[in-house]
């Protein structure tokens, strides 16, 4: 009779318990080999520095005369994975703002709700505050990106690379005045 | 009283409790099954017992409780209750001691986790909810959630032999994708769904792929601007003449026919027998099938051994046969047929298949304790070891918990429709031999909206074995 006893008594020893720790957001935590957080931040870190290096980038501005502005264009992902480009992308955005290098203007998905609200402002604000039509900032350059991946599979063994590339391109003349790329690769081994 | 005495009585009354309990799931809930099964909703509704929320079954009283109320068009008060359905799915942790307490009683002792289909089932209606309430954001959050669980599946299970994906589910985010016009995401779900259709449902379910996946990968492929995968996955479904069409809206009509199968039990008689070293070997000849254990004291052993032989219980799924084997859609001039996206039946039936190993040692383990049990109390006593030796056979019990007013299979098709007018939209349902029935809707939509319905038939034929 004592053994199986022993064994409910240990297995209530061994009750699961849920446990939650804060961790620096710049901790590398792997789990399960998929695209994380440390993969954006090591997209966003690289695509700053390739950036704010960039002597193309630099000439252009020099020739505009001004800080060029920037609006966010379309963020194409081809690979298998759901990733949201904002993770990066917002803190790309971030660094051109605080470094001001660049002007950042409004998406057309804010664009539109800014107009809304000026029109709104048109009817119903004193005037002495309402906002002008016809003020908003041309964007000089738009960032376009695309996400790739290669997988190969073998067995419980999996490698996949990520390519990431983005680049912003003249609105008026269509050139491309930077590149950057910033490639992921992961070997991943279950069991 | 001696103690001897008030142990028997302890005996006796655990005996009558157990023997009361040893109906099956879907026999304890007879009054509510009958209620749905007429499509009494409201009734069936009333009743389940609130008494559930807080019982080891509580999973499957929150999802019923959601289906229901979807289909009854409440749908917020639905959502609440699959919210609590996903979120006992997200913090549930093994009750050591229930499941330890499981094998000298039988598995019901312990919660109800609820199936893997069955947790992606919660995020579908929830999901559906929201789109019909014309909440696509919210519906979007059920999407990544969905996501999140695919993953979870995938790495749960390593071996490419057992459904690791679920294709409908993938079908389902890129169908959500698209209506909020976030084409790139769509298409690669779609493509996913594509790969799983592909692969593990033609081979485990023969299934073939939706035609109107094809058409959706297609046109989301066009709409991303990824012109290449456009014209290869047209080169591939033989649809070269293919031109994608923006319709002004449009209608996602799912058809929920019949209904998911009941688990049931079944009984395999084991020998048992002194195997090499300290094991006990439980060997079912007929089905070829021997299990060891290790089972330390010699007087263990010699006590299993004088068993000979022992009955031990297994879920098993009985399927409800459908009624309606096709539908299709009239509308505007055209006809849709409505597609098999998810034959929830056979995965269910797959899930439990591909871990019956572990049913089957988990089983053993049970009797194997429990026998353990009854022959160190028959040294002590033998009148005590012979009563518990009969609490033990009437408490052997299969857990026969399952989710079982889920559709039998999921169809769909997307139709297009005339904005700002009212468009009438004719469903046909046909069974295998005699007349059909035919159900009529109006739909009045904006320019640009996509509207979703669901349509449930609860209709099933006659099952093979009684549950």
């Amino acid at each position: 009779m004592k053994k199986p006893f022993a064994i409910i008594l240990l297995a209530t020893l061994f009750s699961c318990q849920q446990s939650v720790t804060r961790v620096a957001p710049d901790t590398q935590i792997d789990l399960s080999g998929r695209w994380n957080d440390s993969d954006s931040r090591l997209v966003a870190d690289k695509m700053i520095s390739e950036l704010m290096a960039s002597e193309r980038f630099k000439e252009y501005a020099k020739e505009k005369g001004r800080k060029p502005a920037i609006v966010v264009g379309l963020i194409r992902n081809k690979t298998s994975e759901h990733i949201d480009a904002d993770t990066y992308i917002k803190k790309l955005e971030v660094a051109i703002f605080n470094s001001n290098v660049a002007e950042v203007v409004e998406s057309d998905e804010f664009r539109d709700k800014l107009r809304l609200e000026r029109t709104q402002q048109q009817d119903f604000a004193d005037p002495a505050t309402v906002a002008q039509w016809g003020k908003e900032i041309g964007a000089n350059l738009m960032l376009f990106g695309e996400m790739t991946s290669e997988t190969d599979t073998s067995n419980k063994k999996r490698v996949v690379n990520y390519i990431t590339t983005l680049y912003l391109t003249d609105i008026e003349t269509g050139k491309r005045v930077w590149y950057g790329q910033q490639e992921i690769k992961k070997f991943v081994k279950n069991g | 009283m001696s103690t001897a005495k008030s142990l028997r009585l302890a005996f006796f009354i655990f005996a009558l409790i157990t023997l009361q309990a040893c109906a099956t799931y879907y026999q304890q809930h007879l009054d509510f099954n009958y209620e749905f099964e007429h499509g009494d909703l409201q009734q069936a509704l009333n009743a389940l017992k609130g008494s559930e929320a807080e019982s080891k079954s509580k999973f499957l009283f929150f999802a019923n409780k959601g289906l229901l109320l979807s289909v009854l068009g409440d749908y917020e008060e639905s959502n609440a209750f699959l919210e609590k359905a996903f979120l006992f799915g997200e913090d549930y942790r093994i009750n050591y001691f229930n499941e330890g307490v499981s094998y000298f009683t039988n598995p019901n002792f312990t919660v109800y986790r609820g199936e893997d289909h069955e947790h992606l089932m919660v995020l579908y209606f929830k999901a559906i909810n929201y789109l019909k309430m014309n909440q696509p954001q919210d519906a979007l959050v059920e999407c990544r959630r969905l996501n999140i669980r695919l993953n979870q599946l995938t790495d749960k299970y390593s071996s490419p032999h057992k459904l690791q994906r679920d294709a409908f589910i993938h079908t389902l985010m890129g169908i959500i994708y698209q209506s909020t016009k976030d084409y790139n995401n769509a298409f690669i779900a779609y493509r996913n769904a594509l790969d799983v259709y592909e692969n593990e449902y033609a081979k485990m379910f023969h299934m073939s792929i939706p035609e109107q996946l094809k058409k959706d990968l297609v046109n989301t492929a066009y709409w991303t601007g990824f012109m290449d995968e456009f014209q290869n996955y047209k080169t591939k479904f033989d649809m070269q003449d293919y031109t994608p069409v923006q319709p002004d809206a449009e209608l996602v009509f799912f058809w929920h026919n019949g209904l998911a199968p009941v688990k049931t039990e079944w009984g395999i008689n084991f020998v048992i027998a002194p195997g090499p070293g300290n094991t006990m070997l439980f060997t079912n000849e007929s089905m070829g099938m021997v299990f060891s254990f290790p089972v330390e004291e010699e007087n263990d052993r010699r006590g299993l051994a004088s068993l000979q032989i022992y009955r031990v219980m297994f879920p098993r799924y009985v399927e409800r046969p459908l009624y309606f084997q096709t539908a299709n859609l009239e509308a505007n001039g055209g006809e849709y047929p409505l597609q098999l996206a998810e034959d929830v039946s056979k995965v269910a039936f797959q899930s439990l298949r591909q871990r019956m190993l572990q049913e089957f040692a988990k089983g053993l383990l049970r009797a194997a304790l429990k026998k353990v049990t009854e022959q160190s109390l028959r040294k002590k006593d033998e009148g005590l070891g012979a009563l518990l030796g009969m609490v033990n056979a009437a408490t052997e019990k299969a857990d026969t918990r399952n989710w079982q007013t889920l559709p039998h299979s999921i169809f769909y098709s997307r139709i297009p429709l005339v904005p700002d007018e009212k468009n009438e939209v004719k469903l046909k349902l046909l069974p295998g031999e005699g007349s059909g029935t035919d159900y009529s809707f109006t739909y009045q939509p904006q320019k640009g909206r996509t509207l979703f319905h669901t349509f449930s038939s609860l209709e099933s034929l006659a099952p093979s074995y009684s549950f």
